[in-house]
């Protein structure tokens, strides 16, 4: 049996943020082992947040665009309902 | 070797032109333009047409542009000195040439054919590929990949809007999922390339952070690409189908990538599982694109 969506929208986010935090934990424990010439740890640490701040924009969206979905479903529901005999 | 297979192996100017757009990568590309598509609408056997030639060109000259870029360093990686610069089979500012000449007969077909917004998201991936990522990252930054994974994501968006004319939450995904698709493939073949990418002084993730690092961030980036890929399905643009295949899809990506890291941890040799890694994620975005086109038409 299928899981529920919020179900599987908040186990997705987890999936997601619980990545992202672990891929800039390991982005910054490479940084510090790089060599002074190898590491400009500002433009490093720059390429490194870009990415998670468009993917915090897009999940905010994405809940708020489950949440407009899950109330089209109730309303179809509630339709059918009132149209069945 | 039969004479006429040696013939067919022959170098020709054709030959040339055609390896200088790199048509197996730009196969995918063409993929990941193509099935949006179906995903977006029901689009005429025109639009299509024109997208796909578009596309084909705008790939094409920006993979012959890098080309001419990168001309100094393909002379010094194995897998690259045989291209049609590094060989001398023909001058850097032909390549060049050929290259802008395409692209810009792309914009043209893509704007005068689909719709504006289509030719200008197909113009900024090549300017995104040519500049942002050849001539900027590339060189300078060991997350070279992760930003220059951008490049790779326009053809859903260009796709996308030939169908409707805009982009959205959904296209977006789209976008994100090749994004974030991007390191764990590209780091499986770099993790192979050492060598090749160290003596051209490309400052790829393995040289530079170590195999341990990047085996380490492929495995998370994986997990969050397995997330991600899911997400569409909870605002209602993918259904169960979709859902049960990017689960199958990302957990075999999961499972060879975790493989990756088993083996490295033990010591034991990985490269044979790295190479089946970065031969499967191929196959995972092919597969993970149709499975959505199928899914809206079920």
């Amino acid at each position: 049996m299928p899981l529920p969506l919020p179900a599987v929208l908040w186990l997705s986010i987890a999936l997601v943020v619980i990545s992202q935090v672990m891929i800039l934990r390991s982005t910054v424990r490479a940084m510090r082992a790089a060599t002074s010439a190898q590491a400009r740890r500002g433009i490093e640490w720059a390429y490194a947040v870009g990415p998670v701040i468009v993917l915090a924009l897009v999940l905010v969206a994405t809940w708020q665009a489950s949440q407009a979905h899950a109330i089209r479903l109730e309303l179809e529901a509630k339709a059918s309902q009132s149209v069945a005999p | 070797m039969t004479a006429p297979a040696a013939a067919a192996r022959e170098p020709s100017l054709a030959r040339d032109l055609i390896a200088l757009t790199k048509p197996r990568i730009i196969s995918l590309l063409l993929l990941t333009t193509l099935a949006p598509m179906f995903v977006a609408g029901t689009p005429s056997w025109s639009v299509i047409l024109w997208t796909g030639i578009g596309g084909y060109l705008m790939a094409g000259g920006a993979n012959a542009v890098n080309m001419y870029l990168d001309r100094d360093i393909d002379v010094l990686m194995s897998r690259t000195k045989l291209r049609p610069i590094p060989s001398g089979r023909l001058s850097a500012r032909t390549v060049l040439a050929f290259g802008i000449a395409i692209a810009t007969a792309a914009t043209w077909v893509l704007g005068h054919f689909v719709n504006v917004l289509t030719s200008a998201l197909a113009l900024a991936g090549f300017y995104f590929y040519v500049f942002v990522y050849t001539r900027w990252l590339k060189r300078t930054t060991p997350q070279n990949i992760v930003l220059g994974g951008a490049a790779g994501a326009f053809p859903p968006l260009v796709g996308w809007a030939a169908v409707t004319g805009r982009v959205d939450l959904a296209s977006l995904y789209l976008f994100l999922i090749i994004f974030y698709w991007t390191p764990p493939h590209f780091w499986a073949l770099a993790l192979l390339k050492q060598r090749d990418y160290g003596t051209a002084g490309v400052p790829m993730a393995p040289n530079i952070w170590g195999e341990r690092e990047t085996i380490d961030q492929m495995l998370w980036y994986s997990i969050l690409l397995l997330g991600l890929s899911i997400l569409p399905v909870t605002f209602g643009v993918f259904g169960l189908f979709y859902q049960a295949s990017a689960l199958a899809l990302g957990g075999i990506l999961l499972l060879g990538v975790w493989r990756v890291r088993a083996r490295a941890l033990r010591g034991e040799s990985w490269t044979a599982v790295a190479w089946s890694v970065y031969k499967f994620s191929l196959l995972y975005l092919a597969l993970l694109f149709v499975a959505m086109a199928i899914d809206r038409h079920l």
